[in-house]
C-alpha cells in the first residue's frame, strides 16, 4: 500500500510545518556553526582553557662555613588566610582560632573584617606557616580559604644584611646579591595552558595543551665565610659601641684570589623586616657604596708607585722639613711629627708624613716638580693597575665607581696630584682600596674582587667557580718591598699588638670628611688597611672605616682595635701554624 | 630433422588467474530490511560511541590520579623545603653560640701546632 498525504491535508500541513522548522534549525545551525565558528570556540575556550603560571623558585643563597656551604638566605612557603563574609557560618568560631593560631600575623579587627557587608574577600592573617595553616584546616571553619606563597627567610637572622639584600613586594631583589644578580636568582616562570574541569584540574583532553616547566633560580654560594661575617660584624659593634662612633664598616679579603670573606656595616638591619626599617641608609653596604677621601691608606699606593718605575727604594732619603710647597701651595704634615731632617721613606711611612709621599710625587717627574710626566705615571698606577675610581664589578647592586681626576682635566694639576699622593683630592670604595692593596701584599697580581665563589645544584651538590685570574700587574719584587714596609711600620708604631709568629702590616688613615662639598673640622674618617698571615704568605687582607657625623678619632685610635681584634682570632680561626 | 613442439608453461599466476574473486557465491536465507539495517546501523554507532565515551572518561579519571599525585608531590616538597629551613635554623651561629655545648666550652689558654 502506498502512503501519501493528499494535498491540503491538515497531515501535509503539519509536515510542511515540520519542515520549515527542521530547515530553520539547520540554517540556524550552520551558522553558529560555520559562519560563528570562531567567535563560539573562543567563548568555548575562555571558559575551559586556563593559563597556569608555574612560579620558579627563586634561588637560595649559601655562605660558607669553611669550605662547606651552609644557607643564609631560603625560601618558605606561607599562606594567606581569607574570608568569604557571605559565606562564614561562625564568627566567633573563626575569630578564635584564628588568634589563638595566628598570633601576631592576624590582621586586627577580625570581627568588623568578618562582618564587611557586600564583601566576598578579606583578608584574616598573612605569612602562616605550614603547620599553621593545617591547625587551622583541620577546625573545619566554613567561608575561608587559603592562598600559598613564599617569602624569603634567614636561618642566621641579620648576618651580612647588607651583602644579601632583600625582596620586595613584587617579588624584585633590592641591594645586595639579591638585587646584583635578581635575574639569575628569579629563574624563569613556567606556563601551563590546558583544559580544566570545574574544579580547575587540567585535563589532558585537547589539542592546545601547553606544558613549559619553570626554570628555578641559581643558588648561589657566596665567598662570605659565615664564622669570619659573624665575628668581624661583633668586632666592629663592639668598637664603635666602645668608643661611640656611629657609623663603621669592615671587609676581609683573600689576597691570593679576590674573594671577599666577610663585609659588615654598622648599623645594620635584619632583611626579614626590612619593611620596618626608618633610615633606608641601613640598607646601603657603605664597602661599595660610598666613596670617600680614603687618607693615608693611599700612601701605600703612591711608595709602590715610586719604587716601581724606580724613582725611590724604601730606604731612599729626603729632607723633611716638616712642609713642602707645591705652586704657592704649603702642604704639611699631620701635627706630633718630630721624624725632621734627612730620613728614609720607610721612616715617612712609619709616621705616615705627608711630606714623604708628595716628595715620591715629585720625583716621579724632575724630581722638584710634580710634572705632567709625574701625573701620568700616578695616574696610569691609581686608575689602571690599582683599578682605583672605577666599577669593580663586583656582584652587588648599588656599586659606586668614585672619582679620580685625570692630568688631562683641569683639575688634574700638580697641587691635586700632590694630595692624591697622601689620600686627599680622589674619591674611592674600600672595596676598592682592599682590591688594590691585596696585590701588593700577594706579590703584584690584582684580582678583581668577588663575592660569589660558586653555586649548589639541585641535588645540593656544591660547584665552587672557576678561580679568577689577575688582571694587572706590578712587580713582585715592588710588592714585598711596600709589604715589608708596612709591616715595619705596623710592628714600629703598634708594638705587642699582634699575636707573636705571624706576619702582619698595616697602614693607618685619618682624613677629614667632606660634609656639604667642604672639608668638616668635625668629622673625620679613621681607617686601617692590613694584612696578616707568614712571612712566605699574606693570608688575609683586613680593611676598617670608622666615621659618621661628629666623630672625631684616628684610624690608630679607631680603627686599628677592629683590625687586631679580628687578626689576632683569623689567625686561629684559619689554622695559620705561627713561624 | 624433426623438431618436438615446446612445453608450453603456464606460470602458477596464470592459473590462479581468478584467485582474488569468489570463485563461490553464497547466498543467505536471510532478508534484512532498510528497516533491519538502521536499527544495525543505529547499534553500531551507539556501541562505538560507547566506547569512544568510556575510552574518554578512563582518559579522565587518569587525570584526576595525576593531579593527585603531582599534588602530593607538592605537599611533600613543602614539608621537605620547611623542614629544610627548620634544620637550618636550628643549625645557625646564633642557635650553636647559646647551646648548652658551646657555653660549657672555654677559651684555650695555650695553643700549640703540630709540625708534620
Amino acid at each position: 500500500m502506498k502512503l501519501e498525504l493528499i494535498k491540503g491535508s491538515r497531515s501535509r500541513i503539519l509536515a510542511g510545518c515540520l519542515m520549515a522548522v527542521a530547515v530553520l534549525f539547520a540554517v540556524r545551525l550552520f551558522y553558529i556553526q560555520i559562519i560563528q565558528h570562531d567567535y563560539y570556540q573562543q567563548l568555548a575556550d575562555s571558559e575551559q582553557i586556563k593559563r597556569l603560571t608555574i612560579p620558579a623558585q627563586r634561588g637560595m643563597i649559601y655562605a660558607l662555613s669553611g669550605s662547606q656551604p651552609v644557607p643564609l638566605v631560603m625560601n618558605e612557603t606561607v599562606y594567606t588566610l581569607f574570608a568569604d563574609p557571605a559565606t562564614v557560618t561562625d564568627v566567633q568560631g573563626i575569630i578564635k582560632t584564628v588568634e589563638s593560631v595566628a598570633g601576631g600575623n592576624a590582621r586586627p579587627n577580625l570581627d568588623k573584617l568578618l562582618t564587611t557587608p557586600n564583601s566576598r574577600y578579606q583578608i584574616l592573617a598573612t605569612k602562616l606557616t605550614t603547620a599553621q595553616a593545617e591547625a587551622i584546616k583541620k577546625k573545619g571553619l566554613e567561608g575561608i580559604g587559603f592562598q600559598q606563597g613564599s617569602q624569603r627567610v634567614y636561618p642566621e637572622g641579620g648576618l651580612a644584611a647588607q651583602t644579601l639584600g632583600f625582596v620586595d613586594a613584587n617579588g624584585d631583589g633590592q641591594y645586595g646579591i639579591e638585587g646584583g644578580l635578581d635575574a639569575e636568582l628569579k629563574g624563569k616562570n613556567g606556563l601551563l595552558q590546558s583544559v580544566t574541569d570545574i574544579a580547575s584540574v587540567p585535563l589532558t583532553i585537547g589539542s592546545r595543551n601547553v606544558k613549559q616547566p619553570a626554570v628555578n633560580g641559581k643558588n648561589v654560594v657566596l665567598s662570605i665565610d659565615r664564622n669570619i661575617q659573624s665575628y668581624t660584624e661583633g668586632a666592629l659593634s663592639r668598637q664603635l659601641t666602645k668608643i661611640g662612633a656611629p657609623d663603621g664598616s669592615v671587609i676581609v679579603m683573600n689576597p691570593q684570589n679576590g674573594q671577599v670573606l666577610a663585609m659588615a656595616n654598622w648599623p645594620t638591619y635584619d632583611p626579614s623586616t626590612f619593611n620596618t626599617v626608618t633610615n633606608p641608609s641601613y640598607f646601603n653596604n657603605s664597602v661599595i657604596s660610598s666613596p670617600y677621601e680614603p687618607g693615608s691608606d693611599i700612601k701605600t699606593f703612591t711608595m709602590a708607585t715610586g719604587i716601581d718605575t724606580g724613582a725611590v727604594t724604601p730606604d731612599s732619603t729626603y729632607n723633611n722639613t716638616g712642609v713642602v710647597n707645591i705652586d704657592g701651595i704649603d702642604i704639611h704634615n699631620a701635627p706630633g711629627d718630630t721624624q725632621f731632617g734627612n730620613i728614609t721613606f720607610q721612616t715617612a711611612m712609619n709616621w705616615s708624613l705627608n711630606t714623604g709621599f708628595v716628595t715620591v710625587a715629585e720625583r716621579l717627574g724632575d724630581g722638584q716638580n710634580i710634572t705632567l710626566k709625574a701625573r701620568q705615571t700616578m695616574y696610569d698606577y691609581f686608575y689602571n693597575r690599582f683599578k682605583l675610581g672605577q666599577l669593580t664589578g663586583i656582584q652587588l647592586a648599588g656599586e659606586l665607581p668614585g672619582i679620580i681626576i685625570p692630568p688631562s682635566s683641569p683639575d688634574g694639576n700638580a697641587v691635586r696630584y700632590s694630595n692624591m699622593a697622601f689620600g686627599q683630592g680622589l674619591d674611592v670604595t674600600m672595596l676598592q682600596v682592599a682590591s688594590a692593596f691585596s696585590s701588593l701584599v700577594n706579590g703584584g697580581k690584582y684580582y678583581k674582587p668577588t663575592v660569589v665563589a660558586g653555586s649548589v645544584d639541585e641535588y645540593g651538590d656544591y660547584h665552587p667557580a672557576a678561580p679568577e685570574t689577575p688582571t694587572t700587574y706590578i712587580k713582585p719584587s715592588t710588592a714585598n718591598q711596600v709589604r715589608d714596609m708596612t709591616h715595619v711600620a705596623r710592628t714600629t708604631v703598634f708594638v705587642g699588638a699582634d699575636r707573636p709568629g705571624y706576619y702582619m702590616g698595616g697602614k693607618t688613615g685619618t682624613s677629614q670628611a667632606i660634609v656639604n662639598g667642604r672639608y668638616s673640622n668635625t668629622d673625620t674618617v679613621a681607617t686601617y688597611l692590613g694584612y696578616g698571615g707568614t712571612k712566605n704568605e699574606t693570608k688575609y687582607v683586613i680593611m676598617v672605616r670608622v666615621s659618621g657625623p661628629h666623630f672625631m678619632g684616628s684610624g690608630a685610635a679607631a680603627a686599628m682595635p677592629i683590625f687586631t681584634d679580628i687578626s689576632n682570632w683569623l689567625v686561629r680561626y684559619l689554622n695559620i701554624p705561627p713561624q | 630433422m624433426t623438431y618436438q613442439p615446446t612445453t608450453y608453461y603456464n606460470s602458477r599466476r596464470q592459473q590462479n588467474w581468478s584467485r582474488n574473486q569468489n570463485t563461490a557465491r553464497f547466498s543467505s536465507a536471510v532478508k534484512l530490511g532498510p528497516v533491519a539495517h538502521t536499527v544495525l546501523v543505529v547499534l553500531m554507532v551507539t556501541v562505538l560511541g560507547l566506547i569512544y565515551l568510556t575510552q574518554a572518561t578512563r582518559t579522565t579519571s587518569y587525570d584526576y590520579q595525576s593531579q593527585a599525585i603531582e599534588s602530593q608531590i607538592a605537599d611533600l616538597s613543602t614539608q621537605k623545603s620547611d623542614l629544610e629551613v627548620e634544620n637550618a635554623r636550628l643549625t645557625s651561629l646564633n642557635n650553636v653560640k647559646n647551646s648548652n655545648v658551646a657555653k660549657a666550652m672555654t677559651t684555650p689558654s695555650n695553643v700549640q701546632y703540630v709540625q708534620q
